[in-house]
């Protein structure tokens, strides 16, 4: 099982599109009137948004830290991640019958908070703030078949609850004479508990070259969101979408003891492309990361611990930069 | 892979998938126009105009595949013969192991000597290290978590032979064999003629490159580090 954590202070430049809500919110809010193709145009924000939150908290997606915008002038954002979880085999190889192929039962399990604050610093929401809250738990299960042993296959499914809210902050005039009227459409104040089902299936290739690892491993997943609950009924989520990983991790030994362990470098690439509502409710079409680690070796000789040291990692997407760093630790079973 | 190609039917199936791939992707220019197609019909590219990047990581995915599939997954084995001739590939290297179960068969406090038997099969008789507290209150036939420092000694042996410091082929008594190697994490895994297997972290001057499965093993236990009686 491996578990990444990282405690940073990082920077998040969302350019113009972060808050498809507040872009949609500002011509309503200047009418002071919501049109039906507008309302709809505004739930479905909404609720793409909070699949995508749901999604960036509770599953794998971008490691922990503090990000905040460098903004386009029009607000003050930050959002923090706090992420702990896994996904790992356990047990010995078994053979699959008289197949030349081996399994072992895997487990995956994700929880995580995403806080999404905006400062307006617009003259019709000047000084209101937008607190938005997702939390996310998921687990389940699989099994990774080797059909070689370099060459692995781990279809997995899982099940995540999410619970996301909102809380407006109104300070400004206008904000503050329609509020009630806000609230009311479910664009402000509005909670929201919501099941989610995340088939997968994990393609690996690891190779040993020397003392050297590489792995290849190619992670498409799907994720179908639906409404447990909601305070409005303009809230009311379904849908529907995907994410394929794509990493190349190499793991270096380098020959030298400190401590006791050995020194290891490496670290990883990883693209994330987004399809459906993850990619709406972000409004990015991919989240690269790039990822450098120098850890001590501890695997037979800590308990459930293959190495520990420190990271850090950069990210990139359409429209937004960051990047993290802190204690880098993975855990085996 | 004891058994030929022919007599592997799985390896046999995955090779002709592969070609059957490969041959598909030389011979279109196009070959995920049908993924394409496939994906669209059932709405999985319709949104976000994806294709073009599906088109190309799914020719990249295949293309891995097929070669990854080539081959076959076997089970390791530790009664193998070893290649190579009959020789000592490397003495006393030092590993530290944890013995579950073990028992306490007797113990001389006044010379402070314990034996112990591991759940391997392996019978050792030792000192206890510094860190070893309250030794005088271990008893005979007490159950017992120890901590061991060992040498490990890997031969290559012919019908149980290798040969001595001058040249003729000796006997070598074999405590375990060498199961399985990964050398990137150090790693030593042994299998005991009880078919227990242990795995053992070996130091940077091991010479794992010149093992493999079917080493004969000879073990030497040197100190006791730690023991945990177990209630």
């Amino acid at each position: 099982m491996n578990s990444r954590t990282a405690v940073a202070l990082s920077s998040w430049r969302v350019g113009t599109s972060i808050g498809l809500i507040w872009a949609l919110l500002l011509p309503v809010a200047a009418r002071c009137q919501v049109t039906p193709g507008q309302a709809a145009q505004i739930r479905d924000g909404i609720n793409d948004r909070i699949e995508a939150l749901t999604v960036l908290g509770g599953d794998y997606l971008l490691g922990g830290g503090h990000y905040q915008s460098t903004g386009n002038g029009r607000s003050d954002r930050t959002v923090d991640v706090s992420k702990f979880g896994g996904s790992g085999e356990f047990s010995d190889l078994r053979q699959l019958g008289d197949l030349n192929i081996a399994w072992r039962p895997r487990v995956q399990g994700n929880m995580g908070t995403v806080e999404w604050n905006n400062l307006f610093k617009v003259p019709l929401l000047d000084g209101d703030v937008s607190h938005t809250k997702a939390f996310g738990i998921q687990f389940g299960g699989g099994a990774r078949f080797w059909f070689t042993d370099e060459f692995s296959v781990a279809p997995t499914i899982m099940g995540m609850y999410g619970h996301t809210t909102n809380e407006y902050t109104a300070k400004s005039a206008f904000m503050v004479a329609n509020l009630d009227e806000a609230k009311q459409v479910g664009l402000i104040d509005w909670s929201a508990d919501t099941w989610t089902l995340r088939p997968s299936v994990d393609f690996e290739y690891k190779y040993t070259w020397d003392r050297t690892i590489i792995t290849l491993s190619s992670d498409p997943t799907y994720f179908h969101t639906g409404s447990l609950k909601s305070s409005n009924p303009n809230i009311n989520v379904v849908g529907d979408s995907e994410l394929w990983n794509n990493k190349l991790d190499i793991d270096v030994p380098l020959g030298r003891m400190l401590f006791g362990h050995e020194l290891r470098t490496g670290g990883y690439f990883e693209r994330s492309d987004l399809f459906g509502n993850a990619r709406e409710g972000l409004n990015t079409n991919y989240i690269n990361e790039i990822h450098g680690r120098l850890v001590l070796d501890y695997l037979n000789e800590l308990w459930l611990t293959q190495w520990i040291g420190l990271g850090g990692s950069y990210y990139w997407g359409s429209n937004f930069t960051g990047y993290s760093f802190g204690i880098d630790f993975y855990l085996v079973f | 892979m004891q058994q030929s190609l022919d007599q592997r039917p799985i390896a046999a199936w995955w090779r002709k998938v592969s070609i059957a791939v490969l041959g598909e992707s030389l011979a279109q220019s196009r070959p995920t126009l049908k993924l394409e197609r496939i994906l669209t019909r059932t709405g999985l590219a319709g949104r976000n105009n994806h294709c073009l990047r599906v088109r190309a990581t799914g020719a990249c995915l295949l293309s891995v595949m097929a070669f990854a599939l080539a081959g076959c997954w076997t089970a390791p084995h530790a009664d193998v013969q070893p290649k190579g001739d009959a020789r000592l590939i490397q003495r006393a290297i030092p590993v530290v192991a944890v013995k579950e179960d073990a028992t306490v068969q007797s113990i001389d406090v006044d010379q402070r000597v314990v034996v112990l038997n591991f759940s391997d099969g392996i019978t050792a008789t030792v000192k206890p290290g510094p860190r070893v507290k309250n030794f005088s209150r271990i008893r005979a036939g007490d159950k017992a978590k120890a901590t061991v420092a060992q040498q490990l000694s890997v031969y290559v042996l012919k019908d149980g032979l290798s040969p001595g410091v001058d040249g003729k082929l000796e006997p070598v008594r074999t405590d375990a064999k060498v199961l399985k190697i990964e050398p990137a994490y150090r790693l030593l895994t042994l299998q005991y003629p009880n078919r227990q297997v242990e795995v053992l972290k070996v130091g940077l001057d091991a010479k794992l490159s010149e093992m493999e499965a079917g080493d004969a093993v000879v073990i030497e236990t040197t100190e006791l580090l730690a023991l945990r009686v177990q209630k």
